[in-house]
């Protein structure tokens, strides 16, 4: 069988995945930011549990969707600049542009719109907002981890962003439900909120590291293959002369 | 070889994750069982707790009870209330044998003891209600507890006992203590305002503080469509024709006023009756106007609380008075069809520069007392401190579980197999404060395990967004309900002066007058002229209401 030969994820430069990781991990740090300060300052008392809603509803619906519509210009960037299996990720990570903008507007969506009455209704909503992330972003590492044409270490790094979304993504969903649904009460469940709560921050930050370092491990293997290259050129023509 | 070996290492790697993601559920599942514990509440032994226990009597002595047991109360295999965990405890660990001569449902209990203690069968240890308390002291019935307390009562029951100024007192007769009075939290029995709060930010309105700002509520709640359906069907203040409930009640926004009816309380030296005094027209008056304006449901004084729970169930109430504990329920009903619906509580607002006082009354309404000869009348305050010392005083987990129940069968409510349950009266409050302290410092490591359980939940709340958490939030947050009951404990809260049993006239005239009382109120309020209050007044002093307040007079000058 002909083995296929290894290419960076991205033609020429990587402008765009560089930035579409600082976006996505500077969104989420702003996201961890704004949630951190004010959900310090209502459990202190000092705002009221309303306007701490207000402010990250502000703050979401805001910062999602210029974050969500960054997102999509730079996915549509990257398929633009890509080839074969990196293009077909980029393809489907570019739904993932849709979270951001959903986060806010996920409550109003299904109950205000399509006039769900569910249990543990905001638990429902963000999963979702949560699943229009992961899903999308566990696909594109999934399809980056087993193509043959992806440089070794970015497979690597596609393998261990799988696990960080996955994680990230359900790990506290799975805890607030086993909190509220199945064992309330339970302190094991209590420990895990606790974890859950800080995971949750992560949400962004560690795919976004996970982008940056996919650019990273492709630049390098680009250079290397020019430098190759170049030195395989200046060999050949030595021995041609 | 070695780039086919590490593919095929990626490869296998790869499915392994997608196989381990498959299986998160299930792996989730299975770390959620339960472990375990080292002594089961069906076991024989306690060697495995820390227990606080004084030396067991020896040789054993025997006491016989007699308990009331609903149907709701299930019991694990093997076990009935002859043999339980708690007949175990007493047995083993303090050395008495408990029997219950006779168990019967709790509407029958009262019936069942008189028949008993009247045909002389008088049991070593029961439980009985303020009014038997009197009946069978004066009867000679009834042991003196006086020593028994001073010498056995552990430190955590004194506590718990003076923690509730009137508990002791209350079980009191000419200065010798005749029973135990079983405590609970009188405090979290009085009023709050509840607000929808999502309603208050959506209109841009300020917290009410005076009467005149809850007024404002009431009328924009109803006029402004709130819940932005673009019709006008929503109500400013939810009331159910139970006007004196734990929600939905009036006495709130009577306290506004600083009416008080139904509760005693002393003015210019003497004890009066809330419902006859002449604040109570002002505020009848006032609530007249929010029913006619459509504030109030038109439909109130017909409907009883179930109904009015199906009106905050379809979001169309925006503010109620009720107790502390109401997000539990019936307030998060309102999230069934409005995930984002949040109450918040708020001290009763005043209509002067006064603040309004919250009234209560005592929470004590029943004590366990000892047959006058019973041999061992200190035994009643060792299985007190038994309570008092492994459950109010301490946190362990494996205690709990194995006394009260754990969360393996929620079903099974051990306690309820013991008549000797003392509540601590400020538990609400120090809990609430315990929790506040720990939120803000963000550490809930000196909390107990409830506590900490309710910790993660307002953090739910504040750091995840879980709006499901926001019974706690309200309750035990920051600016929660129970932080209201500390400022009614210290200054906003007025106690109902009279706490002993009826007295004569009151026995026989009383709930005719209530019932006179409460169709005169929901009559003016739906449009009856203000004079039925004023008609009232004479009736009440006419019927009856003299000699009442007289005899209530006579009370409180032997129980200052």
């Amino acid at each position: 069988m002909k083995r296929k030969e290894k290419q960076p994820l991205l033609k020429q430069s990587h402008l765009p995945l560089i930035l579409l990781g600082a976006v996505m991990a500077l969104f989420g740090l702003a996201s961890a930011l704004v949630w951190s300060i004010s959900s310090s300052q209502a459990m202190r008392g000092l705002i009221t549990a309303g306007q701490l809603r207000t402010r990250i509803a502000a703050f979401e619906s805001t910062g999602g969707l210029i974050t969500g519509i960054a997102f999509f210009v730079l996915f549509l960037w990257c398929i633009v600049l890509s080839r074969h299996g990196a293009r077909a990720a980029f393809i489907v990570g570019i739904f993932a542009s849709f979270a951001p903008i959903l986060t806010a507007r996920a409550e109003p969506l299904l109950f205000d719109t399509l006039h769900l009455q569910l249990p543990a209704g905001s638990v429902v909503a963000g999963a979702l907002a949560t699943l229009v992330f992961a899903l999308p972003m566990t696909i594109f590492f999934i399809i980056l981890a087993s193509s043959p044409r992806v440089p070794r270490n970015c497979r690597w790094v596609s393998l261990a962003a799988i696990l960080i979304v996955l994680g990230t993504a359900f790990f506290p969903i799975l805890v607030t439900v086993f909190a509220f649904l199945i064992k309330p009460g339970d302190p094991a469940v209590g420990r895990m909120m606790e974890v859950g709560s800080q995971v949750i921050k992560l949400r962004y930050i560690l795919p976004g590291i996970c982008l940056l370092l996919l650019a990273f491990f492709s630049q390098r293997f680009q250079a290397r293959r020019v430098t190759g290259e170049a030195s395989q050129t200046s060999t050949t023509q030595g021995v041609t002369q | 070889m070695k780039a086919v070996s590490g593919k095929t290492s990626l490869h296998l790697i790869l499915i392994s994750v997608i196989l381990a993601s498959l299986l998160l559920g299930a792996c989730a599942k299975a770390t959620e069982e339960p472990a375990s514990s080292e002594t089961t509440p069906g076991g024989n032994s306690f060697s495995g707790l820390k227990l606080v226990a004084p030396a067991p009597y020896d040789p054993p002595i025997e006491m016989h009870s007699v308990i009331n047991v609903d149907a709701t109360v299930k019991f694990l295999d093997g076990t009935d209330i002859q043999n339980n965990v708690w007949t175990r405890a007493y047995a083993e660990l303090l050395g008495i044998r408990l029997s219950y001569d006779w168990v019967v449902d709790s509407s029958m209990y009262n019936q069942k003891l008189s028949l008993s203690v009247n045909s002389g069968d008088i049991p070593d240890m029961f439980r009985v209600t303020a009014d038997q308390f009197l009946l069978y002291q004066e009867a000679g019935l009834l042991a003196d507890l006086t020593a028994a307390y001073e010498n056995e009562a552990s430190p955590q029951t004194r506590d718990i006992m003076t923690q509730d100024p009137i508990a002791l007192k209350s079980a009191m007769v000419d200065g010798k203590l005749y029973g135990l009075p079983l405590t609970d939290a009188s405090v979290a029995y009085a009023s709050v305002l509840w607000v929808r709060q999502d309603w208050l930010d959506q209109l841009g309105l300020p917290a009410p503080v005076s009467m005149a700002d809850f007024q404002e509520i009431s009328r924009r709640f109803m006029q402004d469509d709130p819940d932005g359906n673009g019709v006008a069907d929503t109500i400013g203040l939810c009331v159910s024709k139970s006007i004196w409930n734990s929600s939905y009640n009036l006495q709130g926004y009577f306290n506004g006023y600083h009416a008080y009816p139904t509760a005693w309380f002393e003015r210019d030296g003497t004890v009066v009756y809330g419902s006859v005094q002449p604040e109570m027209r002002d505020a009848l008056l006032a609530l007249q106007k929010m029913y006619a304006s459509g504030e109030l449901d038109q439909e109130f004084g017909v409907k009883d609380v179930n109904a009015v729970n199906e009106t905050v169930a379809q979001g169309k109430c925006g503010m109620e008075f009720g107790v502390w504990w109401n997000p539990y329920h019936p307030l998060s009903l309102s999230q069934q069809n409005n995930p984002t619906a949040f109450w918040s509580a708020f001290p009763i607002p005043s209509i002067d520069a006064t603040p309004a006082k919250s009234q209560y009354n005592s929470a004590i309404g029943s004590y366990l007392v000892i047959r006058n000869g019973y041999e061992h009348p200190e035994a009643l305050i060792r299985m007190a401190n038994f309570w008092t010392d492994n459950l109010v005083g301490s946190q362990d987990e494996a205690v709990r579980n194995t006394l009260l129940g754990d969360l393996d069968a929620p079903d099974v409510v051990l306690y309820k197999y013991t008549p000797i349950q003392l509540w601590e009266p400020n538990a609400p409050i120090k809990a609430g404060n315990a929790l506040r302290e720990a939120l803000a410092k963000h550490d809930p490591s000196g909390l107990d395990l409830e506590a900490q359980w309710r910790y993660r939940i307002i953090q739910a709340y504040f750091e995840q967004g879980v709006l499901e958490a926001w019974v706690e939030v309200a309750t035990n947050g920051p600016n929660g309900a129970s932080a209201i009951l500390q400022q009614i404990l210290d200054d906003r809260g007025l106690m109902n002066r009279f706490y002993g049993p009826p007295t004569p006239t009151m026995a026989t005239k009383f709930p005719a007058l209530q019932s006179m009382e409460s169709e005169m109120i929901i009559k003016v309020i739906m449009g009856d002229p203000i004079s039925k209050f004023d008609e009232f007044v004479e009736d009440w002093y006419r019927l009856g209401g003299t000699e009442i307040t007289a005899e209530v007079n006579q009370w409180a000058v032997n129980n200052p």
